[in-house]
């Protein structure tokens, strides 16, 4: 096919139409975003274990659903079998010294079984929303954007509460500056752990409602998940640092993450309205993805002081 | 200037909500440059074909697959042959991803494409979670009752779903073990623990094979990585072992045999790609007929205005016998009548 004609079939009013339901999935990620935030960010810490934890909390949320309870109810307890597995996590690393990254690996292994278990010993459990209560599902793309964003506003609203507390702020003081904050008398163990619970509990909600949305849960569905967050994180703060020049205020960078999800699908919508074979739909999500964390280092290298100070030499004094 | 730009971003982030006040069922062909049929949302299967009509599929496959890569061939071509140019596929690939599956099925839907064929069993769920009124096909999916969480399944699935399975019969495949293997006392059965349609035919195989008496453990590997040293312990505990149509296993399949074959334990296994790797035999189906199979149920829902309702799930009809003459040889197998030989 020509290029020429390749262009003509692209349609950009089909892009308009799919954006919805591109934005309602992104929504859901910009949850799992949040709490990738808070160990990426403020802990400065790579937790891998949220492959595993996006999974468990799919996992309990359809086989609860499955037996009956309510959906929040579900998502409640998606949400405490993820502040479980932050739990353990943690006590790996801190109790058993285990570096944070090793940490993460084991537990998301673990929990691969774990997630068997919880379904049955099935890899792939349905839920039908014509058969369930559900909270929110593609059948209903508006609802279930509109959810998402309630949910990400309120996530957003209580993270930004607690980070306020004399808590939180011992939080992000232990990511900040871990010497300086165990001199301060912060018990940093246990403020690492309590984050580690905090990230994948958000995570697991994340996995619970895509789990309603799509209509199933699956063992492997956090495969690469991780990337996604971080993806996500890096382009909310990318968005958020070229719209706010001199720094925005906490809760809008909260919620230009949960925005990156929103952008990170919409990259994903992109790639497939294109048409590109499918088969490179992940080189190409990568490479997006890639030049939009290579902007703050191009802008930085712009203006950097010593490119300036060249630049100034080299003219003509007045 | 920078307040113009913070408004226009958040306007373009919110864009994508707004165009929710456009719900699928007013997305009609009305609108300028769209060429696909309306998808009304309220329930009515897609209307009856009228001459000169044009028709888009969605094709949402799970993984770049050989069998799952015939299927969907088999189905275009039969399409094809029907309908000729009134027909536009559009073909997206989930790179095994199962979250992909919900995106590209939620795109569909927003297209009002006419029919969607899904390839394998996540897609097939994230199609029949995104809508309830455009047709669904299924094919290369083993059983629709576990896939779609039916307790009472009949055969008909009953709602916007249907299409075609690769379940070659079980018990019949039980069945090639006294055929072929009388003396085997202790059969293994392995499978990859992800997938999500091995399950059900191991209990179904282990089901039928202690009816004849024999004792059956289950051996699962989780991914690529555990495979032989799972295969190591199976060969060790067994006389002879069979493998389901499982993905991960055929992917895998000349790791087992460089296990098993050393070993000396046959494996009977469940579709042909895995008996070419590391079977002596099996009951196969071919996935490109069964692809035109789901071609031809396409063609009688778009062109002649069947009701996806109520057509029930069809089975492949005649799977064939196949045997590999190599390593049966090697393993000093004999093979009775009614078998033929997998060809290169």
């Amino acid at each position: 096919m020509g290029f020429a004609e390749y262009l003509s079939s692209l349609d950009p009013q089909a892009l308009l139409q799919r954006l919805p339901g591109y934005a309602a999935q992104g929504v859901l990620w910009g949850v799992m975003a949040l709490g990738v935030y808070i160990t990426f960010r403020l802990l400065d810490l790579a937790d891998l274990t949220v492959d595993g934890t996006f999974a468990t909390g799919g996992a309990c949320t359809v086989m609860l659903i499955l037996a009956g309870w309510p959906a929040w109810a579900a998502l409640t307890a998606a949400v405490a079998a993820g502040l479980l597995a932050g739990l353990v996590t943690g006590l790996l690393h801190t109790r058993l010294g285990i570096p944070a990254i090793l940490a993460g690996i084991l537990t998301q292994f673990a929990l691969y079984s774990v997630n068997l278990r919880i379904m049955g010993m099935t890899a792939n459990k349905s839920v039908s929303v014509d058969q369930y209560p559900l909270l929110l599902s593609s059948r209903q793309i508006p609802r279930a954007a509109l959810i998402g964003v309630l949910l990400a506003a309120a996530l957003t609203a209580l993270l930004c509460w607690y980070f306020g507390t004399e808590q939180g702020s011992a939080l992000r003081a232990t990511g900040s500056n871990p010497a300086m904050s165990r001199a301060q008398g912060v018990n940093i163990d246990a403020m690492k752990v309590l984050g580690l619970m905090l990230s994948n509990g958000a995570v697991a909600l994340s996995g619970g409602l895509t789990a309603q949305y799509q209509g199933f849960a699956d063992v492997n569905m956090g495969r690469g998940a991780i990337v996604i967050g971080l993806a996500a994180v890096v382009i909310g703060e990318v968005l958020c640092a070229a719209l706010f020049r001199r720094g925005a205020p906490f809760a809008v960078r909260l919620l230009f993450v949960a925005a990156g999800g929103v952008a990170y699908y919409l990259v994903v919508g992109l790639v497939l309205w294109l048409r590109l074979n499918t088969n490179d739909l992940k080189l190409f999500t990568a490479v997006i993805v890639a030049l939009f964390l290579a902007v703050p280092q191009l802008q930085a290298r712009r203006k950097s002081s010593f490119r300036a100070a060249d630049r100034k030499e080299a003219q003509p004094r007045a | 200037m920078k307040k113009l730009c913070c408004i226009l971003l958040a306007l373009a982030l919110a864009l994508p909500l707004c165009a929710c006040g456009r719900s699928q069922s007013s997305a009609s062909g009305a609108e300028a440059g769209a060429q696909t049929a309306p998808a009304s949302a309220s329930g009515a299967a897609s209307q009856s074909a009228s001459a000169g009509k044009s028709y888009v599929i969605g094709i949402c496959q799970l993984v770049q697959h050989a069998a799952l890569d015939a299927a969907t061939k088999g189905f275009k071509d039969a399409v094809t042959a029907a309908l000729g140019d009134a027909v536009t596929f559009e073909e997206n690939n989930a790179g095994g991803d199962s979250a992909s599956c919900a995106t590209i099925c939620s795109g569909f839907v927003s297209d009002g494409v006419d029919l969607i064929l899904a390839n394998a069993t996540p897609s097939l769920q994230a199609a029949a979670a995104a809508t309830d009124s455009i047709p669904v096909l299924g094919t290369a999916i083993t059983e629709y009752g576990v896939a779609l969480g039916l307790t009472d399944f009949s055969g008909t699935v009953g709602t916007n779903v249907s299409g075609t399975s690769d379940l070659a019969p079980l018990d019949q495949q039980a069945a090639m073990f006294a055929e072929l293997l009388p003396d085997a006392k202790t059969v293994g059965i392995l499978y990859c623990s992800a997938e999500p349609n091995s399950v059900y035919q191991a209990d179904e195989v282990q089901k039928a094979l202690e009816q004849s008496g024999v004792t059956v453990k289950i051996y699962t590997f989780a991914d690529s990585n555990d495979v032989s040293s799972v295969t190591a312990t199976a060969c060790g505990e067994c006389d002879a072992l069979y493998i389901p149509t499982d993905n991960t296993a055929a992917s895998c399949a000349e790791t087992i045999n460089n296990v098993a074959l050393p070993a000396g334990v046959p494996i009977i296994a469940g579709e042909e790609g895995i008996c070419k790797g590391c079977g002596i035999a099996t009951l196969s189906i071919d996935y490109y007929e069964l692809g035109r199979t789901t071609g031809e149920m396409a063609v009688r829902i778009l062109r002649d205005g069947a009701k996806v309702s109520e057509m029930p799930v069809e089975y492949y009809a005649d799977p064939v016998r196949e045997y590999n003459a190599d390593l049966c040889r090697q393993l000093n197998i004999t093979v009775p009548d009614g078998y033929t030989a997998i060809a290169d």
